[in-house]
């Protein structure tokens, strides 16, 4: 996602960078599913192997993915968009949060701390109304999911 | 037809039964609230309800699935009409006719009108299913792997045309897609693939995480990047029955809107968001004079709406007969018989017919359901609309993450959906569509199984799927559908190099 700046700055360049760089991100992706697969026997006789299907589209991906960039070399499109931090920052944080969390800690603390996490993904964060808000959620998901629904979920740390 | 008849009865007596016309009510209702919420749609519901669904019947399972898929292609037009923000994207054109009307007052008739509607498409398409399964079983059993090969690339390509935007790009998501579903363990010989020896990723990239990274968080994040500014309508819903002339314009809209969503919910790659947009369009150019649409007129709320719902359901038809899903929805949708030992396809029918026939009941069902619960709760929905998204969103995060959570016991399905967020994060930015990926993706095994059979069958002859009629058939249809995609595309970007040489 770094080429957000990099892209604004030889706009002038590059025609239209949404696709140049979209491409780019292709090619990238088909180069490394080819370098990931390169062990994986191909074809023996007229019989697929585990490598063929993995390696034609890699391929094909690779040709596209080209042919896009190339197409946003050569027309003009609109300039990148710009990315927000806030937003995709906190919500990542808060679902590593919930996964690094929920096996030791318990649904009950992991929740919470989830929520709150979350919740600051926005500028109009409040956060009296948050932690009230937290609370009242975190009650919730603990009697819904193991009790409604009968989900093997543990509640509280175990020490 | 006696066969027919005879099967429906079978099908009503299975979704009468109380427990499933529980489960019917619940995932009506649900379903109707999540498309009056935006933010959320009816792909992220159903995986976080996939893991409830664990302990009910199949039967009642499947019934309350189908239920919020539909549902929420109701729930979203309330919305649209009432306060101009879709809840769903199936619903974002109802904006332009529906939110006019309720400006001027006519919110009760717009509301009305797309209940109507809908439940008239519900009623057609719920016979079209039943009319269509049968004899689409008995074609699926003369297929092999070429041209159920062929079938999909067709598919594919439907998803690619159909898309917006560039087919170039489209094509690179659904080439992307099944590079995705590559991920894992070699179909015949079991040996790990691009799998880096991480044994949470044996078993492949599940669907559910793609499809709520790119569809769910990725859809929050790009949310929180707008301050909200949400307008209701605050003036009384008042006479909700539209007059003798609102039903006369519009009952042409919903029997065309009904024919289109139809036709467009069984071609593969179709689905609700595109029905409605074609029928909307359909109904311009029909009109003698279109500049009424978009101040309000009643024909452009009735026919995307009864085409949207149409299009739901006739969605079913591939999927229980061919057993492919043509969207996105079916995909989830294969995710919950499997969990429940369906094997999706042909014999389904033969093998479970009161499950075949039970869902297509209940869709008849959940429909007047819709009608008779929901437009007298039309003033809760608005009401759950005042909750801010500042509170909406931590409350969604964290229901998607405790059901994807529980899918496996397994922490890293959390991890890999957060990724998938921030790749449908920085997709949208890059205006490319996740939903062709989503079809590659799972479509990706299937494909790959039935290309590996057909070759060795042929023995290792390419020319097979071009050989045999019915998978030459196929391929055809879909070449001249990818030419006549591109064809105004080369013409435009001609114009463009034309006029700049010019210059």
């Amino acid at each position: 996602m770094s080429d957000q700046t990099a892209g604004s700055e030889r706009k002038g360049a590059i025609r239209n960078p949404r696709d140049f760089f979209g491409g780019l991100a292709l090619v990238g992706l088909a180069a490394f599913a080819l370098w990931a697969s390169r062990d994986l026997p191909g074809m023996h006789g007229f019989a697929f192997g585990p490598g063929t299907a993995p390696r034609l589209f890699a391929g094909l991906l690779a040709v596209l993915g080209a042919a896009i960039a190339l197409v946003g070399f050569l027309t003009d499109g609109p300039p990148l968009e710009r990315f927000y931090i806030r937003g995709p920052l906190f919500i990542t944080a808060s679902l590593l949060i919930f996964a690094a969390m929920i096996r030791p800690g318990g649904l009950v603390i992991t929740s919470f701390v989830s929520i709150v996490v979350a919740a600051a993904g926005t500028d109009e964060v409040r956060w009296i109304e948050t932690v009230i808000w937290a609370a009242v959620l975190t009650l919730f998901c603990s009697l819904l999911f193991p009790y409604g629904l009968n989900l093997p979920f543990q509640l509280w740390p175990r020490f | 037809m006696s066969d027919l008849i005879s099967n429906l009865a079978l099908g009503f007596s299975v979704a009468a039964l109380p427990s499933n016309l529980l489960m019917c009510l619940i995932g009506t209702l649900v379903g109707t609230l999540i498309g009056v919420l935006p933010g959320i749609g009816p792909l992220a519901t159903i995986a976080m309800l996939l893991p409830i669904t664990f302990g009910l019947p199949p039967v009642g399972a499947l019934i309350m699935l189908a239920g919020i898929y539909y549902g929420a292609q109701y729930g979203g037009s309330t919305t649209s009409i009432l306060i101009n923000i879709p809840g769903e994207s199936s619903s974002v054109v109802t904006t332009l006719d529906g939110h006019q009307m309720a400006r001027q007052g006519r919110a009760g008739p717009a509301l009305a009108i797309a209940a109507i509607g809908s439940f008239f498409a519900g009623c057609v398409s719920t016979v079209l299913v039943a009319a269509l399964g049968a004899p689409l079983t008995s074609v699926a059993l003369l297929f092999g792997p070429a041209e159920y090969f062929s079938l999909m690339v067709l598919g594919l390509i439907f998803a690619v045309v159909l898309a917006k935007g560039s087919i170039l790009k489209a094509v690179a998501m659904v080439l992307t897609g099944l590079l995705l579903s590559m991920v894992g363990s070699d179909i015949e010989t079991g040996q790990s693939r691009m799998a880096f020896d991480i044994p949470e990723l044996s078993d492949g990239i599940g669907f559910v995480q793609v499809a709520m990274g790119v569809f769910g968080f990725a859809e929050i994040m790009r949310n929180l990047e707008q301050t909200e500014s949400r307008e209701i309508v605050q003036a009384k819903i008042t006479g909700l029955m539209p007059t003798w002339a609102d039903l006369k314009a519009s009952a042409g809209a919903i029997g065309r809107g009904t024919l289109i969503g139809s036709v467009l919910g069984i071609l593969p790659g179709g689905g609700a968001v595109i029905a409605a947009f074609a029928a909307y369009t359909f109904e311009k150019k029909m009109a003698k004079d279109p500049s009424r649409f978009g101040r309000g007129a009643i024909e452009g709320v009735a026919a995307p709406e009864s085409a949207n719902n149409a299009a739901a359901q006739t969605s079913f038809i591939p999927l229980l007969t061919l057993g492919i899903p043509p969207n996105a929805v079916m995909a989830l949708m294969v995710g919950a018989m499997t969990i429940h030992g369906i094997v999706p396809g042909p014999q389904v029918m033969t093998k479970q017919p009161q499950l075949f026939w039970g869902m297509i009941a209940s869709m008849w069902l959940g429909n007047l359901m819709l009608v008779v619960i929901n437009l007298p709760l039309v003033g809760v929905w608005v009401r759950l609309l005042r909750v801010p998204y500042r509170m909406l969103f931590p409350a969604i995060v964290i229901f998607c993450a405790i059901g994807v959570y529980s899918l496996n016991n397994s922490p890293f399905d959390v991890v890999v959906t957060g990724l998938f967020g921030l790749v449908g994060y920085w997709l949208s930015k890059h205006d490319f569509e996740p939903a062709p990926m989503l079809l590659g993706f799972v479509l990706g095994p299937l494909m790959e199984e039935n290309l590996r059979r057909a070759m060795l069958i042929a023995r290792g002859d390419p020319s097979t799927f071009v050989t045999r009629p019915i998978s030459a058939g196929l391929l055809a249809v879909a070449l001249l559908l990818l030419v006549l995609a591109l064809l105004p595309m080369l013409r435009k970007q001609r114009d463009v190099v034309f006029t700049e040489s010019e210059t």
